[in-house]
C-alpha cells in the first residue's frame, strides 16, 4: 500500500498546495469520467507544467502509485476512471499553443488545450488540424491523443495519428521523451504511432507535435433526406464506391433529427425517416464535380431532397445540428449511454436493423447519429435511470449491441476506445496470443503497471506467459469500480 | 545459408519457431527491394514470403483490400486499378506489399494521398518466437487495444514476419498529371508549394522541378493554371516517380523538418527533395561523402539512413533504448530475426 500522505506533501511541494487535492468532493468527482463507470481516487493533481508533470510521475513512482492521466474528462469508456488510490493527474491546466511553425506544417500544442481552440487559433494561417470529435469544444488534444480520436472530417482526412508528428511523453519512472520527429522520418519503431489510441496505459502526453493540413479553398455541404433508412444507408456505399471520398458524411435518424431540430433549428426535415449531410472538398472544379455524383448516388437511392448550404452561415447552421446532437438528446430523457462501433460500411443498413431491434426488445429508445462514411455508429440510448431496471436493460442490450457488430466484422470501438467500458469483450475479437502480445508490449513501456493499470486488456492478458490457461471472460468489472 | 520458403502463416511461425529453439538467425525477405536499409547482417537462413502472396478478400465498395504479404505490388495495382482504385504508395512491380511496409516506404505523392504507416489498419504477423499475432480490424476506423502493426510498420523485419495485411485503399484520381519545370532549386519549389493548391507532390531537384497534380478532371486543369503562373512548365512523359539516380553507388534518404532542408542539402549538387514533407533523396559517392551528408544532416536534427548501397541506419540518439530493447524481447525474445538492422549510437 501506497504512503498516500507522504505522497500527497512531495506533490504539494513540487506543485503547489492549490493543485494537489484529496477532499472528498474532489476525490468523487474525479472518480469518473464521462462513461457510467465510477471508480476511486487516491489525490488529484492539477500540473501547470512539463517539469511538474516529471515531478509528479517520480514521486509516484517512488511511492509505487498508479496514475491515471486525465484530460477533459470527456472519455465514454471509463478510459481516465481510476480505480483504488490512483494518482489522477489531469493535464486540463497545460493549455498553451506553445508554437505554430508553418514552414514545417507543424504545431506544438500543449495537452489541455482543448481541441477546438487549436483549429481557431491556425485557421488565419491557411491550415487547419483536421480530427474534429464532436466533444471538440470541450476535449483536450492531450485526450484525443489517447483515444486516437476522429470526429466527422476523418473520412478523408485520417483520424488523429495521421495528424501527430510527435509526442512528447513522460513514461511512468517519470523520463521525458520525445517520441516521433519533426521530419518525415523518426529513428527507432515508431513509439508515436503505439501511444496514439493507449488510452493513457504507456505513459503521460505533455506535448502533441501536430502535423498542419492545408484548408481546401473550396467546400460544398449538402443535406440529403430519405424516406429510409436503409435508403441513407446505401447511398452512403455508393457514393465511395463511384468512386468519391467525402470531406465528411453524416448520418441521423429521425429520432436524432427531431432532438437536433427542436434546438438548433436548423432546418433539418423532421419527417425523414433519415437524412445524411455530406460535405465535399477541394478546389471550387472538383467540389462541384464530387457533388453531381452525390446527387446522382442519392437520386439512385430514392433521395426527396438535396439541399445545398448556399453560404457560410447555412453550412454552419447544417453542421450546428449534427454537433449538437448529442446535447439535445437530454430532452429526450435526462440520461443517455452513448455507443460506438465500427463496422464495414457496406453492413450499414442491416446494423441499424438490428440496432432498432434491440432496442425494441429492451423496450429502449435508441437514436442514431454517427460517421456513416467510416462505418463508424454511435447508438445512443435514452433513459431515466431512477426507473428501477432501467439500468439493467441498457446494459443488456448494449452487450447485444457490441456483439451485433462484431458479428458483423466489426471492431469493439471505431474513436472511444476500450477503457473499462469494454476491456471484457476483447476476448470477442482477440485470440489469447493477440492479447498477450499486447500485455508484452505495454509492459515493455511499463514494467511495473502503475499507468492506468486495468484498463484496456482483460485481466487475463499477460506477458511472458502465452501458454496461459483460457482466463475467466466474464463480464465482471474490476474490484472497486461499479456502474 | 539456408532457405525457407513457406506457403502459409502457419508454417512461417512454424519455421520461426524452430529457429527460436535452435538460435539460428533469419532473414525475412520480400522482393528484395529495400535489403540495403539497415544493412542485415550475415544470417543462417532467409525466409521468403513470396509464396504467401494473393489477395484474400477485397470489395471495392469498402476501399479495403486483405493481402497476403509476399503479393507483388504490380499484381495489387492491377487487380485495384480493375475497379478504379489504388494503394497509394508507389513501388516497383516486383516489391512485396509485406517488404515495403516492413521497410516503411515513403510515398512521394503523400500530400495527398497520406503516409503507407495509416494504410495499414490490420495485420497479422508471424513474431520470432513463433506466434501468430493479429492487431488492428478490417474497418477503416478503429480504436481496440494496441496497435501491434504500427511497430511493425518500419522495424525491417525485426520484430516478426508479416504474413498478412488488411489496406486502406484510395480511388483512383480521375485525372493526373506531372509537369516539368527546367529550372529547380528550393526557392522556386517552395513557391510552388505556396502557390499550387493541394498538389500531389512537388519533387525538387537542383536544375529542374516535377509537380504531380492528382484529382477530379477540371480540378487539375486549375491546378496546372495556377502552376504555370509561377514557372514555365513542360508535360512530362516520363514515369511517376522516375527512378532515383540510378548510377550512384550510395542513395541516402534524408529527413529533416521541412524547413531545415536547405540547410541539410547545403553545398551538395545531387538530391531530389519532397517539398512540404523534409524528405529529400541524396546520392553519394562513398562512406566519407555519406559522413560528410550525414553531419551536416544531424546538425539540423535529422536522420539520412542509406536506401541503397552500404551505409546502415546511421547513427541517431534513439528515444528511450529500454523500451525499444524490451519491444525487441517481447515480441523476438531469442533476437534471431534480422540482426544488424539497428541504429548506431
Amino acid at each position: 500500500m501506497a504512503d498516500l500522505d507522504a505522497a500527497r506533501r512531495e506533490l504539494e511541494a513540487a506543485l503547489g498546495a492549490d493543485d494537489v487535492l484529496t477532499d472528498p468532493l474532489a476525490l468523487r468527482l474525479y472518480a469518473r469520467d464521462a462513461s457510467m463507470v465510477e471508480g476511486s481516487a487516491g489525490i488529484v493533481a492539477f500540473p501547470t507544467s512539463v517539469e511538474q508533470v516529471v515531478a509528479a510521475m517520480r514521486i509516484a513512482a517512488h511511492h509505487g502509485l498508479d496514475v491515471v492521466p486525465r484530460g477533459s474528462g470527456t472519455g465514454l469508456a471509463g478510459g481516465s476512471t481510476p480505480i483504488g488510490e490512483a494518482l489522477v493527474l489531469v493535464t486540463s491546466k497545460m493549455r498553451r499553443i506553445v508554437e505554430v511553425r508553418t514552414g514545417d506544417r507543424l504545431a506544438w500544442i500543449e495537452p489541455g488545450v482543448f481541441n477546438l481552440d487549436v483549429s481557431t487559433h491556425v485557421r488565419p494561417t491557411g491550415f487547419t488540424y483536421a480530427p474534429d470529435p464532436s466533444s471538440q469544444q470541450v476535449s483536450s488534444i492531450g485526450g484525443n491523443v489517447n483515444t486516437n480520436a476522429g470526429g466527422p472530417h476523418c473520412l478523408a482526412y485520417g483520424v488523429t495519428s495521421a495528424h501527430v508528428l510527435a509526442l512528447d511523453v513522460v513514461l511512468p519512472d517519470g523520463r521525458l521523451v520525445r517520441l516521433g520527429s519533426e521530419g518525415p522520418a523518426a529513428p527507432g519503431y515508431d513509439l508515436r504511432g503505439f501511444v496514439i489510441g493507449s488510452e493513457g496505459t504507456l505513459g503521460i502526453v505533455v506535448g502533441v507535435g501536430i502535423r498542419l493540413t492545408p484548408i481546401a479553398p473550396a467546400v460544398r455541404t449538402m443535406l440529403l433526406d430519405f424516406p429510409t433508412v436503409e435508403d441513407c444507408a446505401r447511398t452512403v456505399s455508393r457514393i465511395i464506391a463511384n468512386g468519391v471520398v467525402p470531406a465528411a458524411m453524416e448520418m441521423m435518424d429521425q429520432g436524432i433529427v427531431r432532438a437536433a431540430e427542436d434546438f438548433a433549428h436548423a432546418g433539418y426535415p423532421t419527417d425523414a425517416a433519415a437524412i445524411l449531410l455530406v460535405e465535399v472538398d477541394g478546389l471550387e472544379a472538383g467540389v462541384e464535380a464530387q457533388t453531381r455524383e452525390v446527387e446522382a448516388a442519392a437520386t439512385a437511392h430514392g433521395v426527396r431532397t438535396v439541399r445545398i448550404a448556399a453560404d457560410e452561415t447555412e453550412r454552419t447552421l447544417l453542421w450546428k445540428g449534427r454537433k449538437s446532437a448529442f446535447g439535445a438528446v437530454a430532452r429526450i430523457a435526462p440520461h443517455y449511454h452513448l455507443h460506438d462501433c465500427v463496422v464495414p460500411r457496406t453492413k450499414l443498413a442491416p446494423m441499424l436493423t438490428g440496432v432498432y431491434a434491440i432496442a425494441r426488445k429492451h423496450d429502449l429508445i435508441v437514436t442514431n447519429v454517427f460517421h456513416a462514411g467510416d462505418g463508424n455508429l454511435h447508438p445512443l440510448f435514452s433513459f431515466d435511470r431512477t426507473v428501477p431496471g432501467t439500468l439493467e436493460r441498457v446494459l443488456a442490450a448494449s452487450d447485444e449491441l457490441v456483439r451485433l457488430c462484431v458479428d458483423a466484422g466489426g471492431a469493439l470501438s471505431g474513436e472511444h476506445g476500450i477503457g473499462l467500458e469494454k476491456r471484457d469483450f476483447m476476448p470477442l475479437v482477440f485470440s489469447q496470443d493477440d492479447l498477450d502480445a499486447q500485455a508484452c508490449l505495454r509492459a515493455a513501456f511499463d514494467p511495473e503497471g502503475r499507468m492506468n493499470p486495468r484498463k484496456v486488456l482483460p485481466d487475463g492478458a499477460r506477458c511472458g506467459d502465452f501458454a496461459a490457461a483460457a482466463m475467466a471472460r466474464g463480464g465482471a468489472l474490476p474490484e472497486g469500480t461499479w456502474i | 545459408m539456408d532457405l525457407i520458403h513457406p506457403h502459409d502463416a502457419g508454417t512461417v511461425a512454424e519455421a520461426l519457431r524452430d529457429a527460436s529453439a535452435a538460435g539460428t538467425t533469419v532473414l525475412p525477405v520480400g522482393g528484395r527491394r529495400h535489403l540495403d536499409k539497415g544493412n542485415p547482417a550475415e544470417v543462417d537462413a532467409e525466409l521468403w514470403t513470396t509464396r504467401l502472396d494473393g489477395i484474400e478478400a477485397y470489395d471495392p465498395a469498402e476501399m479495403l483490400a486483405v493481402v497476403r504479404a509476399g503479393t507483388r505490388a504490380g499484381e495489387l495495382r492491377a487487380e485495384l486499378e480493375a475497379h478504379g482504385q489504388e494503394w497509394p504508395v508507389d513501388l516497383p512491380e516486383d516489391a512485396t506489399v509485406g517488404g515495403a511496409i516492413a521497410a516503411g516506404v515513403a510515398t512521394p505523392r503523400q500530400l495527398r494521398v497520406g503516409l503507407l504507416r495509416d494504410t495499414v489498419v490490420e495485420m497479422q504477423v508471424a513474431t520470432g518466437d513463433g506466434r501468430l499475432v493479429t492487431s488492428g480490424a478490417r474497418t477503416v476506423k478503429n480504436v481496440t487495444g494496441f496497435d501491434v502493426h504500427r511497430l511493425l510498420t518500419g522495424s525491417l523485419g525485426t520484430l516478426g514476419v508479416i504474413t498478412r495485411v488488411a489496406l486502406k485503399l484510395r480511388p483512383l484520381p480521375q485525372r493526373s498529371s506531372s509537369l516539368i519545370a527546367h529550372d529547380g532549386g528550393l526557392d522556386l519549389g517552395t513557391r510552388l508549394l505556396e502557390e499550387v493548391p493541394l498538389p500531389a507532390a512537388i519533387l525538387a531537384e537542383p536544375d529542374r522541378i516535377v509537380v504531380r497534380l492528382e484529382g477530379w478532371g477540371p480540378e487539375v486543369e486549375d491546378q496546372i493554371t495556377a502552376a504555370r503562373a509561377v514557372v514555365a512548365l513542360d508535360d512530362a512523359d516520363d514515369p511517376f516517380p522516375e527512378p532515383l539516380f540510378p548510377d550512384a553507388p550510395i542513395v541516402a534518404e534524408v529527413a529533416v523538418p521541412p524547413s531545415r532542408l536547405a540547410a541539410a542539402l547545403e553545398g551538395r549538387d545531387a538530391w531530389r527533395a519532397m517539398l512540404g514533407v523534409g524528405l529529400a533523396w541524396v546520392p553519394a559517392d562513398d562512406p566519407d561523402d555519406l559522413a560528410a551528408l550525414r553531419a551536416k544532416v544531424g546538425d539540423v536534427g535529422g536522420i539520412a539512413p542509406v536506401i541503397r548501397g552500404s551505409g546502415g541506419l546511421g547513427e541517431a540518439n534513439v528515444p528511450a533504448p529500454d523500451v525499444q530493447r524490451r519491444i525487441k524481447a517481447a515480441l523476438d525474445p531469442a533476437g534471431i530475426l534480422a540482426p544488424g538492422r539497428a541504429w548506431s549510437s
